[in-house]
């Protein structure tokens, strides 16, 4: 059945805390006690730590009192650091210019200070959106190299091509080495 | 999404493993360009060539920086010259040829293939003059490369021609003597001729082909290698069906390459995309060698007792995991055996794993034929002729392309090594046993007529 969203009030929760079972069962319990519907989650988990975010919509008017107080209590009995924000239905969309093309860029080597930084600065001076960021150490060919994945959105009005020399450049000042590469190749490779 | 693994492998496959794309080929028809003067064809073919071909180079290597993954040559091919010329006497035919030169060295790409003729079933004065003008062409152009079709399945092999060829090669080979017979190299005689290869030196433009086309070769030996490995040192128990199971999925991944060049170049130049070809074209690298895939697969080295049984695993895997891949799959697409372009294979001859007639067993196997092997100088036209009549009668016989690069290299002998450079590598010098011995068989002449198989209508 369609729902009628004018008549939702809409909320963003994050949790973070240490790894183990019955995190999300204990929060989704809260969400469903106090009649909210989980509209959309993604959750992770990295070195141990989990985190997650998720929206949730309730009856328009409903206050978010008896939630905040079950959540609180989910903070002191459980250890979660959880964090409750009232949102717009009108925000809640993906951040999206028209007219881009999804790259990825890879960015492997030593690891250091400042490399997601050092890349990200470059991306946010191009006005670049990071869809997606991992960072991990791996084992690629023969040993292990620390790698980060940004999945990003390329403006059709920037050159690739100088983007890619641009970020080289600065993978030579930070002792690493940095690849852009249309999504689709990765794609073309892997998926079907 | 992608995953972190999938873009790990990807990058694996295209820094460590030499995944690339090894030829990016814009056919380009030349059947407009014929006329009686040899200065209005050779000004037709300069114009047309320039018109389509000028910005292929360049949208190659966009297309390569945008994914990352290298184009290893850009070249063309074109409707076969015996047609284009036909009018214009035998004199004239190296003009024609100088123009191609020419004209792919202006626009960038390192070969052209095209002159070429089709004879299986007999000879045109323009066939004739072709093949007559081969080892001038050959000596005195850099960048032009020949084919001539002497047999196919319908047509039975053309007797005369592989006569012809013979000779051809032999007179070739004499007239690049200071580069140890390289003319050779830029020649393949075919059975049932493909007309959509993209790879050098049989890339022509078939009468059946559009006006332009993109066709594309993709290349991966070393990634089908390292797939394998992976597998072996996994410690799981496999069976050579596992084996041929990896290779399809990796032969899928490395077509897909291809698919996605070939359409975003041929998109970008405004010409319609013709056919990815499967092939797995080795290099003379370590690790990008199909000689090595059989030692994956348990063989001390390639030509030993089980080398064919090992290729014909490997070229019908390839085949099926592109053939999954792309909608357009054409060309040679299987597995080359090179002997100077692949290392490993140029090694087994030398130490003498591999024969001259173990390469023939496993051509009746795989997608191409006796490729790129030195033999010695003094082997004569007639027993070249043999050889290629034997080979043309595998070809024929099984309905699968078969195509011969033989180099005989002019004062040297078994034992000592011939030096092509580049992608062509080099090879020790193979033996050809029974040197004058078939001369009254091939003089004969004629037609061998096509096998009974060939009736299917």
């Amino acid at each position: 059945m369609q729902k009628d969203e004018t008549l939702l009030d809409w909320v963003v929760v994050s949790v973070i805390s240490q790894d183990r079972p019955g995190i999300v069962a204990c929060v989704s319990k809260a969400l469903y006690e106090n009649h909210y519907n989980i509209e959309a989650l993604s959750q992770t988990a990295i070195l141990g730590q989990f985190a997650m975010i998720l929206i949730a919509s309730a009856k328009k008017g409903q206050p978010h009192q008896s939630l905040e107080t079950a959540f609180q209590a989910l903070s002191q009995t459980l250890g979660l650091n959880i964090s409750l924000k009232e949102a717009r239905r009108e925000d809640m969309v993906p951040y999206r210019k028209n007219g881009t093309e999804p790259f990825v860029i890879t960015v492997h080597g030593e690891d250091r200070p400042g490399l997601a930084y050092g890349v990200s600065e470059i991306l946010a001076g191009w006005g670049i959106n990071i869809t997606r960021l991992d960072a991990n150490v791996t084992l690629i060919g023969q040993k292990m190299e620390y790698l980060q994945i940004f999945e990003v959105d390329i403006p059709e009005e920037l050159d690739f091509d100088w983007i890619h020399d641009r970020l080289r450049k600065r993978g030579q000042e930070l002792g690493v080495s940095i690849d852009l590469q249309h999504q689709e190749i990765f794609r073309a490779i892997n998926q079907l | 999404m992608l995953s972190s693994e999938e873009i790990i492998r990807t990058i694996e496959m295209l820094k460590n493993e030499n995944l690339d794309v090894r030829t990016v080929t814009l056919g380009i028809s030349l059947r407009d360009c014929v006329s009686s003067s040899v200065g209005e064809v050779c000004k037709n073919v300069r114009s047309k060539i320039e018109k389509h071909g000028k910005d292929l180079v360049a949208t190659c290597e966009r297309a390569s920086k945008k994914y990352g993954i290298p184009i290893v040559n850009k070249r063309l091919a074109v409707t076969p010259i015996s047609a284009v010329a036909e009018g214009l006497p035998r004199s004239d035919y190296v003009r024609v040829a100088k123009t191609l030169d020419e004209t792919a060295k202006e626009i960038g790409v390192n070969f052209v293939g095209g002159y070429s003729a089709l004879v299986q079933k007999g000879l045109t004065v323009g066939d004739r003059n072709l093949i007559d003008t081969l080892p001038e062409v050959l000596a005195t152009t850099e960048r032009v490369c020949a084919s001539v079709c002497v047999a196919t399945t319908r047509a039975g092999i053309n007797m005369d021609a592989v006569l012809l060829m013979g000779q051809a090669i032999k007179e070739t080979s004499l007239r690049t003597a200071d580069r140890d017979g390289f003319g050779c190299a830029k020649l393949v005689v075919f059975a049932n001729m493909p007309e959509d290869n993209p790879f050098m030196a049989g890339a022509y433009l078939g009468y059946g082909e559009p006006e332009t086309v993109i066709n594309v070769g993709v290349s991966g030996p070393g990634v089908v290698k390292k797939e394998l490995e992976r597998a072996i040192q996994s410690g799981r128990r496999l069976t050579l069906g596992d084996l041929s199971e990896i290779i399809k999925k990796t032969s899928f991944r490395v077509t897909r390459v291809g698919e996605l060049i070939a359409r975003e170049v041929a998109r970008n130049l405004n010409v319609n995309f013709g056919i990815v070809d499967l092939s797995l074209a080795p290099t003379p690298t370590v690790g990008d060698s199909v000689g090595e895939i059989l030692q994956c697969l348990g063989l001390d080295s390639i030509g030993v007792p089980g080398s064919t049984a090992a290729l014909a695993l490997l070229n019908d895997a390839v085949k099926k995991g592109g053939a999954f891949a792309s909608s357009s799959v054409g060309g040679l697409s299987g597995a080359f055996i090179p002997v100077s372009e692949d290392l490993n294979i140029s090694e087994a001859v030398r130490c003498g794993h591999l024969s001259l007639e173990k390469l023939e067993a496993m051509t009746a196997v795989c997608s191409v034929g006796l490729d790129m092997v030195a033999i010695s100088g003094d082997v004569d036209a007639h027993t070249i002729a043999a050889i290629l009549a034997d080979e043309m009668a595998i070809g024929v016989v099984n309905h699968k392309t078969t195509g011969v690069r033989l180099i005989p290299v002019p004062g040297k002998k078994v034992g000592e090594k011939a030096v092509f450079g580049g992608l062509f590598g080099e090879a020790a010098i193979a033996e050809v046993r029974g040197i004058n011995r078939s001369s009254t068989f091939v003089s004969f002449g004629g037609r061998i007529p096509a096998p009974i198989t060939s009736i299917s209508n």
